[in-house]
């Protein structure tokens, strides 16, 4: 309201009727509008300002402004009060401060104050628009509340989240711990089962019958397959937790698959399956070499394992690029189309059509899968049942120095 | 001849060792737990022992670091036997200061060949 009022001694009719919508219009603002004297006493003032302080026209004019104002900053209201008058400009009160009013029953309430300058006849008045933010600051008050309580209830839930990792950080490590244990109790009998057995089988210590050398040979077969389960449930879980960690470097690969198809030759033999390496990569591989041998050993012995009797198991190899193509193939039952995705998760066995062939942990494939991908590998498996089966592997070239 | 001490807290594991061994033609000692294999270290002096390192009273492991303070047993040919199969296990075997390393169930023909490797290569 920094408008000059326009009105002068000896209006006319006409702007009398100015005067009274000007009047109307201070009446209409819904903040308190005050003017003041230089002695500080209020000369002109609005409804809203009756409304909002509580003292009736008649009690207000001649009223010091300083009666406004709660007790303790009168003091200091005055002071301000003259500092204004050396600098009179518009602008807000108090800026950066909580400013409150008085009611004349003493109540106190927040409030925003701008002040503006008015020259009549060379002194200066000041014109105060004076707004009740009671309202406001109970919503920012209600919203600082609200935020409080919200980030008291975040900072409960980040701390439960936190004891619930804890806990499952433990359950983890406890989980591996067990099975350690638990692959080191199996172990300790399985080194004699199997080793008394070999013993038996070799006869050094008196010849065997047919009969008996045939269970011997029974008791160490399955004695060993025993240990591979055991071995497969150790890996998974080494797996599992990101424990599994490759051992590079540069071996023979050639060497490698002659190895492996040693270890396999005589199950396939057994069953007069063809074995034949058709590798045609000779160079060196930098690879895990322990973890290679797995790889492909599982492979033969599931490609051996689910072939008939005279059926041909091979491996295929060569380089592509930056890259080592490995397949393992076979002649052997194959796996119906909508059973291949699924062959490589855990503990998946192919139902009926493997002809009564379960036996394993359903651990094998997963597992190799995870050891080819952790050597940068892709694995996929391509199959037609009653012809036989294919898994293509990608392995990316490495060199030695740059790993 | 030879003389092998086996150090093996499981009394079926000793006698299958023993077994293996002295029809190789070396003589065996045994030993029931790691302090027994310590004292029998140090007394009968055997050109090779097999540890087994999860043993009562000492660990192989303190029993290795006990015998290779003693220089008569710095070069001795010492070979850890675990029933463990967690990874690294080998490798922190041998950077303890063992000469060999064998995973139970250990094949046979695999323990003839290390046993005689490393007597060889003390030789």
């Amino acid at each position: 309201m920094t408008h000059q009022d326009p009105n002068s001694q000896g209006a006319a009719r006409h702007e009398s009727s100015l005067e009274s919508r000007y009047r109307k219009l201070l009446h209409a603002v819904p903040d308190a509008i005050l003017e003041v004297d230089q002695e500080g006493r209020i000369t002109i003032l609005n409804e809203a300002a009756e409304r909002m302080f509580g003292y009736t026209r008649a009690e207000f004019l001649g009223l010091k402004v300083e009666s406004l104002v709660p007790a303790a900053m009168r003091s200091g209201h005055v002071k301000h009060r003259s500092s204004y008058a050396a600098h009179p400009n518009t602008r807000p009160m108090g800026t950066g401060l909580e400013l409150q009013g008085q009611r004349k029953d003493g109540s106190l309430f927040p409030v925003e104050i701008s002040l503006s300058p008015n020259w009549i006849e060379g002194s200066l008045h000041v014109i105060a628009s004076v707004r009740d933010i009671s309202e406001r600051k109970a919503v920012e008050n209600r919203i600082r509340v609200l935020r409080e309580q919200y980030t008291a209830e975040l900072t409960m839930k980040n701390e439960q989240l936190e004891a619930r990792n804890q806990e499952v950080e433990r359950a983890n490590r406890l989980k591996t711990e067990f099975l350690a244990s638990m692959s080191h109790e199996l172990r300790t009998p399985l080194h004699t089962i199997i080793g008394f057995s070999e013993l038996m089988a070799e006869q050094l210590e008196g010849p065997l019958t047919e009969k008996q050398q045939r269970f011997v040979g029974h008791i160490l077969q399955d004695a060993r397959h025993l240990l591979e389960l055991i071995n497969e449930v150790l890996d998974i879980s080494k797996i599992e937790s990101g424990r599994l960690e490759l051992k590079r470097e540069s071996f023979d690969f050639n060497a490698c698959v002659e190895e492996v198809m040693a270890g396999i030759r005589h199950q396939a033999a057994t069953k007069n399956i063809e074995l034949e390496n058709r590798n045609a990569f000779h160079d060196s591989l930098y690879a895990d070499r322990v973890r290679l041998k797995e790889i492909l050993y599982n492979l033969l012995n599931n490609a051996v394992k689910f072939t008939p009797e005279k059926g041909r198991v091979w491996i295929e190899a060569a380089r592509q690029d930056d890259a080592l193509h490995i397949s393992v193939c076979d002649t052997g039952i194959g796996i119906p189309e909508k059973e291949q995705p699924s062959i490589f998760e855990k503990f998946y066995q192919v139902g009926d059509t493997t002809g009564g062939i379960r036996e394993g942990t359903g651990l094998g494939l997963p597992i190799t899968k995870h050891l080819v991908e952790l050597h940068g590998g892709t694995i996929s498996v391509a199959s037609q049942p009653g012809k036989g089966s294919s898994f293509r592997m990608v392995f990316p070239l490495i060199q030695e120095q740059a790993a | 001849m030879k003389k092998i001490l086996i150090a093996d807290d499981k009394a079926t594991s000793r006698e299958l060792l023993r077994t293996v061994l002295e029809r190789q033609g070396y003589v065996v000692m045994e030993a029931a737990d790691g302090e027994e294999a310590l004292q029998k270290a140090l007394a009968e002096l055997p050109d090779l022992i097999l540890l087994d390192l999860q043993m009562p009273r000492r660990t192989g492991y303190e029993v290795l670091g006990e015998l290779r303070k003693d220089p008569r047993h710095a070069a001795l040919p010492i070979i850890a036997l675990t029933a463990s199969a967690m990874q690294g296990d080998r490798e922190r075997a041998l950077a303890a200061g063992f000469t060999g390393y064998l995973a139970k169930p250990v094949p046979l023909a695999h323990l003839r060949e290390e046993v005689q490797r490393l007597l060889q290569t003390k030789e």
